[in-house]
């Protein structure tokens, strides 16, 4: 469904990605784990097409979706993408931030919109929300309204970035549990966290990324027992206790 | 004490201030009529050029920029006598109603621009990011979630923008708008006393004040729903 392909991104003099490749199927969940700055973020902004790569191809469903000739909108509306930072609009409601692309992007009735945002925000445990104001919520609540919000558009795959790094460590649960359920779903997932135990339990494979390379990937449950890499070993090491 | 009763009677003189106080209303009514067209006109503009400048297109933000650089750059004095008394040579003949709203619309443009730009600036990336990935288009993340927010943090310094356009109005008496200055001073010349301008004055904060308490109310709120 994803397949990257000798995946280059340079900011200036940094060399972030060094020839990263990929292929990911449907219905996978993929965790990313890895050191800060190993550039596990620009990988994912580059599917979202947040980051242009500086040489490389990303192809979506045989689509190449690095190419200039690619409507960037439409790809974005098949991949759904949650951020550390929650980014919901403090401007709306609950159900405002989910039915925003609804509304303004295909175009839906309101009835219909909001059908679909109240059924999702049930989803996520959020019903009795929807009239409140991204303020008046937690740290959880903001990252479950969303996934609602990226799940609204029907993506075909998620993109999660470290989101749960920005939560206290009672809410993290929460938003794991919510993402456990979407991976049961059958969703394909590619998961940036440095939470091994969801890593170990809901991933399918894991890769593990150094210095804009990935060093090793693997079966989840293979790479956490028996890592290979000596890089790996000493960072599952590192984090794991 | 014979200089307190001199100033009183020249720049303080209830009956003549009585006598002039309906023309001088009459050119109040002008002043907030130019000030509040332009005004709204200049926000037009300055949306508009600070959505150009923030995108990055090419040419056309390096047009804005020069816009920007050159009304906020020289004296809106002189761009009310250009708009007046050269364009005519281009073949422009705007009557001075019109040359007075042009002046006074395209130079609120400029500052209402920058205002702009600085608010829409300082709406966290985030913000754009979350937008876009929704498969919403540039246009459309501005529209529907930076726009609405960057309105609420601009007010005060609009606000604030628009008091001094109230002010600057008053040089649209070089180009014979019976506005609230040209008035006093008329009104100067024919009782030979400067009453008139006391008067003026006072009417000029009558306007402006409720808008300058407004700002500072606005600005504690924000302060406090940011905080």
């Amino acid at each position: 469904m994803i397949k990257i392909v000798d995946l280059h991104k340079k900011f200036g003099h940094l060399h972030v990605l060094k020839g990263v490749n990929l292929e990911i199927k449907k219905g996978e969940v993929w965790v990313i784990i890895g050191p800060s700055g190993s550039g596990k973020s620009t990988l994912l902004r580059s599917i979202n097409l947040l980051e242009e790569p500086t040489s490389g191809k990303i192809f979506f469903d045989d689509l190449e979706i690095t190419s200039k000739k690619v409507n960037k909108d439409k790809v974005r509306q098949r991949i759904g993408m949650v951020f550390q930072s929650f980014n919901l609009f403090p401007h709306m409601n609950v159900l405002g931030n989910v039915t925003l692309a609804l509304l303004k992007v295909l175009k839906m009735k309101p009835e219909k919109a909001k059908k679909i945002g109240v059924g999702l925000l049930t989803r996520v445990g959020l019903k009795d929300k929807i009239e409140a104001y991204p303020n008046q919520l937690s740290g959880g609540q903001k990252q479950r309204v969303a996934i609602a919000r990226a799940l609204a558009m029907n993506p075909d795959a998620m993109l999660f970035d470290e989101v749960t790094s920005a939560l206290d460590p009672e809410l993290v649960k929460e938003v794991l549990d919510v993402m456990k359920d979407l991976a049961k779903s059958g969703m394909t997932m590619l998961v940036v966290t440095h939470e091994m135990g969801f890593a170990k339990e809901v991933g399918s494979h894991v890769i593990f990324m150094d210095e804009g390379q990935i060093v090793e990937e693997g079966i989840a449950s293979e790479l956490f027992e028996n890592p290979r890499h000596p890089r790996t070993k000493a960072f599952l090491d590192a984090v794991l206790y | 004490m014979q200089g307190i009763a001199d100033l009183f009677q020249k720049y303080f003189s209830f009956s003549i201030i009585r006598e002039i106080l309906p023309f001088l209303l009459k050119g109040a009514l002008l002043t907030v009529f130019f000030s509040a067209t332009s005004e709204i006109i200049g926000i037009i503009i300055g949306l508009t050029t600070s959505v150009i400048r923030v995108t990055r297109i090419k040419v056309l933000s390096q047009l804005a920029v020069a816009y920007v650089d050159l009304f906020r750059g020289t004296p809106l004095l002189m761009q009310i006598i250009f708009v007046y008394y050269a364009l005519p040579y281009l073949g422009i003949n705007l009557p001075a109603t019109v040359a007075g709203i042009v002046a006074l619309s395209v130079n609120s443009g400029a500052y209402v621009s920058e205002i702009f730009r600085a608010g829409i600036e300082s709406i966290d990336k985030g913000q754009t990011e979350a937008a876009r990935s929704l498969g919403m288009s540039y246009m459309q993340a501005m529209r529907y979630v930076v726009i609405p927010q960057t309105i609420k943090r601009v007010l005060p310094p609009l606000t604030n923008e628009f008091v001094a356009l109230i002010k600057d109005s008053s040089l649209l008496s070089v180009i014979a708008i019976a506005e609230l200055m040209r008035t006093a001073k008329e009104m100067m010349t024919w009782k030979m006393n400067p009453s008139s301008l006391t008067a003026a004055a006072i009417i000029y904060l009558i306007i402006t004040l409720p808008l300058t308490r407004y700002v500072s109310y606005m600005e504690k709120k924000l302060k406090k729903s940011e905080a």
